[in-house]
């Protein structure tokens, strides 16, 4: 049987259901009788679900990052080869 | 006609070939862009990591062996320059080998049933900005690539450079550590409507 010890330092393998099937039940069970680990396993899937949320929309480059990149590995092309820095306007 | 492979662009960009390289940079800024503002959370700071990146891919690829994929090596690179910004960035913070969890639970007060209209409250949303920012920088870069990437442990493990358990470990903690900063949000905010009820 699971202590709580084993429990809680088992919570993000349970989460990612990241270990073998009989210690899955286990720990199920022992959340099904223990509050505590229940509040604690419930309140981590929680944070997960808020990060997740938080994050779920896909970012995007700000207008003009693309050129500024082209721009800096052109800068360093021409380093590379040899070439003046260009004159700074 | 088949797209050109990362494998081919590779060995042409180790060729002098400055459109292949291009095409590479096309396919990934977008993606090491998203992974760099994830990590360092400002969109300045991201820029720089993004124009970091590429350089030092520019001036390493033709050392790159290919023992990974191109992909796994850019964001090796990413990760890399987010941590040494972030690591500039952050005061001095405990080693993270100090593990301060607890062994026991502690009756901890259980605010998962919290309803989802003060769940997407801007207040909770800078108290989970500022738990991720509070972490330390290697503990970000674990929690961002699994949890946000969703990559897998032997993913993040080969792009940071560490053993699978070093991944799980880190992960685990990063998630106890955001969440306990959380449970600490939930129970200051409890307390006024606590008190406008009439409970003590």
């Amino acid at each position: 049987m699971l202590t709580c010890k084993e429990v809680l330092d088992s919570l993000s393998d349970y989460l990612d259901a990241d270990m073998k099937e009989e210690l899955i039940s286990e720990v199920k069970r022992h959340i099904g009788s223990c509050s505590d680990c229940r509040a604690e396993f419930d309140t981590l899937t929680m944070t997960l679900k808020l990060y997740k949320h938080e994050h779920a929309e896909p970012t995007v480059m700000p207008v003009g990052c693309h050129d500024r990149l082209v721009k800096v590995l052109e800068l360093e092309k021409l380093r590379s080869k040899g070439a003046p820095p260009p004159k700074m306007v | 006609m088949p797209a050109v492979t990362d494998e081919e662009l590779v060995r042409k960009s180790k060729e002098d070939d400055e459109r292949a390289f291009g095409e590479l940079v096309s396919r990934y800024e977008s993606k090491v862009y998203s992974l760099a503002l994830r990590m360092v959370r400002n969109p300045e700071d991201a820029e720089d990591v993004l124009q970091d990146t590429f350089l030092r891919a520019y001036r390493g690829i033709k050392s790159f062996q290919g023992a990974s994929t191109f992909s796994t090596w850019i964001y090796r690179i990413t990760a890399n320059s987010a941590l040494m910004r972030l690591r500039k960035k952050q005061l001095p913070t405990v080693s993270i080998d100090n593990a301060d969890e607890r062994e026991t639970p502690v009756n901890i007060a259980d605010w998962s049933p919290t309803p989802d209209e003060q769940l997407l409250n801007q207040e909770l949303q800078h108290e989970m900005e500022e738990a991720i920012r509070s972490l330390p920088a290697e503990f970000q870069q674990v929690f961002v690539l699994r949890d946000i990437e969703e990559m897998s442990n032997a993913e993040v493990a080969e792009i940071l450079d560490l053993s699978v358990a070093a991944v799980k470990s880190r992960l685990h903690r990063a998630r106890l550590k955001v969440r306990n900063r959380l449970a600490g949000y939930f129970s200051e905010s409890a307390k006024p409507k606590r008190r406008a009820m009439g409970v003590h």
